[in-house]
């Protein structure tokens, strides 16, 4: 079995500063890794990545993140990404990151993500530029999600995004900002390998539980939705597949 | 009071950098209006409501904003 925790959207600065420590400190008790998906900061600078490496640092498991909107807005992501770096999380774009857990490869790969909207209810590529280049920017980041997923080499798969890759789990949000919170781009992706779990944040009035066309579980882990420190998602051994079973 | 003031007042939470949330409901009752949602520590509250205050005097606030609790789970989902 491997234990994943996870929780986005904890908009860290320095007014937050030792809230979620508590429960971190029992986190390795209850699961083997955490990840983190996105808004870690309030608006992005790079002192707040500071308190968010101060806050989720040095937990004794392996910390795995995407950055969201939010982390984008003060144009500081090469000092934010420096300070989580350098607390030893492991920020993914585009790309992917393999932990062995009890022998088992788990393997995340991550991207934030882009807006767009659901099928039948979608921006399209055409007309304007700002519009072809919105709907584009959606495109390559669900390319390159689908792209790291297909190329790991791991027993369990599980997808980490800011925006989400479905609707359900926008349930609770106004209808009118659906585009604004996730593309079906992104479950797209998530489907075109045998994942076994996706986790989003980012729709902070959403609710927990989808799953793509696939049949992929997906999981809105953002703070005011889960309403505590993180979720933890036991995945059975059935979802690990049987090379890396045999070799338990 | 209109659609406009309603906008101003979303539009301001989200944008000033001091507030920078999306995640505030603005919900028009007479004779003013009401704050909900969550927000990650008591001091951002305050400063929502101070910020409201600020930029539009005059507007009766009343603010429903709650904290999000930040404790361990007490269990864990099985995904079979
Ligand atoms: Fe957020
Ligand atoms: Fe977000």
């Amino acid at each position: 079995m491997i234990r994943i925790a996870a929780v986005g959207d904890v908009h860290i600065d320095r007014d937050v500063l030792g809230r979620f420590r508590p429960a971190l400190e029992e986190l390795p008790e209850h699961a083997d890794v955490l990840l983190l998906a996105g808004d870690l900061t309030r608006h992005g600078t790079e002192a707040e990545a500071k308190c968010v490496a101060t806050e989720f640092g040095g937990l004794g498991v392996p910390v795995i993140a995407v950055l969201g909107n939010h982390d984008h807005h003060c144009d500081e992501v090469p000092g934010v990404l420096a300070a989580l770096g350098d607390a030893g999380i492991t920020v993914l774009e585009g790309d992917s990151t393999v932990v062995r857990v009890d022998g088992v490869r788990l393997g995340v790969a991550g991207v934030k993500g882009f807006g767009g909207g659901f099928a039948g209810r979608c921006a399209s590529e055409f007309g304007e530029p700002e519009m072809k280049a919105f709907v584009r920017t959606t495109g390559a980041v669900a390319e390159r999600l689908g792209a790291a997923l297909r190329d790991l080499d791991c027993d369990v798969r599980v997808a980490l995004t800011h925006y989400s890759p479905v609707p359900d789990t926008l349930a609770g949000e106004p209808l009118e900002i659906y585009p604004f919170l996730g593309s079906y781009l992104l479950g797209q992706a998530i489907d075109s390998a045998p994942t076994a779990l996706a986790v989003h944040g980012h729709a902070h009035h959403g609710s927990e539980r989808g799953r793509t066309p696939g049949g992929v579980r997906v999981r809105n882990v953002a703070h005011p939705v889960i309403k505590q420190a993180y979720s933890v998602f036991n995945l059975a051994a059935d979802n690990v597949s049987s090379s890396a079973a045999s070799g338990i | 009071m209109n659609d406009y003031t309603e906008a101003e007042v979303q539009r301001a939470l989200a944008e000033d950098l001091g507030v920078a949330e999306q995640g505030i409901t603005v919900v028009r009752t007479e004779p003013g209006l009401v704050l909900c949602g969550e927000v990650e520590s008591p001091h951002r509250r305050d400063e929502i409501v101070r910020l409201v205050h600020e930029r539009f005097p005059g507007i009766e606030i009343a603010a429903d904003i709650g904290v999000t609790r930040a404790a361990a789970p007490t269990e864990a989902e099985e995904l079979a």
